[in-house]
């Protein structure tokens, strides 16, 4: 079954070409790292691919649902991390995991289950504010799996973490549908299958 | 329904939970109260026109504090990026909205809460009865409705603080004139406060039934 599939997909902002046009297709369990420059439209594609953004032209299709229309439906098949995590510093790691909990309809002890597998277990009851940038990416990590999306779409994931923190994001995304945008060669290579480099415009089979 | 009121509970327990610990608006918007009165009390003729001044010095008050109020909704969540995963859950526009509706409407209820006893101290005089606390509580509801609707909309602009008052007072006019005259009433200015109470219930069903609509197009890109 095919995860992605893009035709002719491209993006404007105004009367600028940000993205594409674009011919890209995803197997379901297969994993793409999106490479480029800086402003090479890496988070814009992934953007798309969360349904955050509407395409600007061309077709757009993610387990066979169109992602303009059918997104609501999407929102519960697709994780995603963006470039900002977005936490809500006032509430602790914990809270932030619940209150994304009772929006999916997950119950709410995925939370602290999920907070111990991201390694932030001993500091859930820490408010999200007084977290590090790396642990705050974790606990990123954490809300994008939390319920259990066959798609991970994830913007510089590694973006902040330590060593152990990058075998973790190894760990954590094993075998699972993934696009991930990342400056680190190496990283996308271990991860994934195949690499999308958007300055080329090319598509590579890693290994 | 009960995961639309899931969702609208967990946003606003989230709002407040975080407005109390953050204590970013209710410590400035009681402190706006009390100088807003303070000002009132020295511009004006309190002592021979107290109660004929009552109702515009309370609803202007109420009116200035909701937009601080319902324009820190979705400012905040702008501001801390927090907007785009809240959004890019499955969870009801709608409840979304209405949520935070909730959580902004109560804040106002807390100032409220200090403006009339310190009403009643400025204007030394009893302001509290049952149908000024309806008049408010109706107006509150209305009010937060299309104030929040307005905020999510001005969020998405940088010129947020000047467009939600051009965007919000106009609506709110209809609140402020049959407030008024409720509170007028309430506080004996003669005449029925039922009409006035009556009329508030029909413009809170009409407006947040429309904000609850139009929401779901605002918060989508």
């Amino acid at each position: 079954m095919k995860a992605i599939e893009a035709r002719g997909l491209r993006q404007r902002f105004g009367s600028r070409t940000v993205l594409g046009p674009l011919e890209l297709s995803l197997d379901a369990g297969d994993s793409l790292a999106v490479l480029g420059e800086n402003g090479s439209g890496k988070t814009t594609l992934l953007r798309l691919l969360a349904t955050a953004a509407r395409p600007s032209g061309g077709e757009l299709r993610i387990f066979g649902l169109d992602a303009s229309r059918e997104r609501t439906e999407l929102r519960r098949r697709i994780g995603y991390l963006g470039d900002v995590a977005g936490h809500y510093p006032a509430l602790t790691a914990l809270e932030n995991l619940e209150f994304f909990c009772d929006l999916h309809g997950v119950e709410r002890a995925r939370a602290p289950r999920l907070l111990e597998q991201v390694g932030l277990a001993h500091v859930g009851r820490r408010r999200a504010g007084e977290l590090s940038r790396g642990m705050g990416q974790r606990l990123g990590l954490a809300r994008a799996l939390l319920h259990a999306p066959e798609l991970l779409v994830l913007d510089e994931p590694d973006a902040g973490l330590d060593d152990d923190g990058r075998e973790l994001l190894t760990k954590l995304v094993e075998g699972k549908t993934l696009v991930f945008a990342t400056h680190d060669r190496e990283l996308a290579a271990r991860l994934c299958r195949h690499s999308l480099d958007l300055s080329r415009r090319a598509l590579e089979v890693f290994r | 329904m009960t995961s639309f009121l899931r969702v609208v509970g967990a946003v606003a327990r989230k709002d407040l939970r975080t407005e109390l610990r953050s204590r970013e608006m209710l410590p400035a918007l009681g402190q706006f109260v009390v100088l807003a009165l303070l000002i009132a009390f020295f511009g004006f003729d309190v002592e021979t026109g107290g109660l004929k001044i009552a109702p515009g010095v309370l609803w202007l008050t109420v009116t200035f504090a909701g937009l601080v109020a319902f324009g820190r909704t979705f400012a905040a969540e702008r501001d801390q990026a927090s907007l785009e995963p809240l959004l890019l859950t499955p969870a009801s526009r709608s409840a979304i909205f209405a949520g935070k509706a909730l959580a902004a409407a109560l804040v106002l209820a807390a100032c409220e809460a200090v403006l009339v006893p310190a009403m009643g101290v400025f204007f030394n005089t009893t302001v509290f009865s049952l149908e000024l606390a309806g008049a408010l509580v109706l107006a509150t509801i209305g009010m937060a409705g299309l104030g929040c609707l307005f905020a999510a909309l001005a969020a998405q602009t940088r010129a947020r603080d000047l467009l939600l008052p051009v965007l919000a007072l106009p609506l709110w006019i209809p609140f402020v004139v049959v407030g008024g005259r409720a509170v007028q009433v309430a506080l004996g200015g003669g005449g029925e406060v039922n009409g006035a109470l009556a009329l508030l219930l029909d413009f809170d069903i009409l407006f947040v039934v429309v904000a609850s609509l139009a929401a779901r197009f605002v918060l989508d890109d």
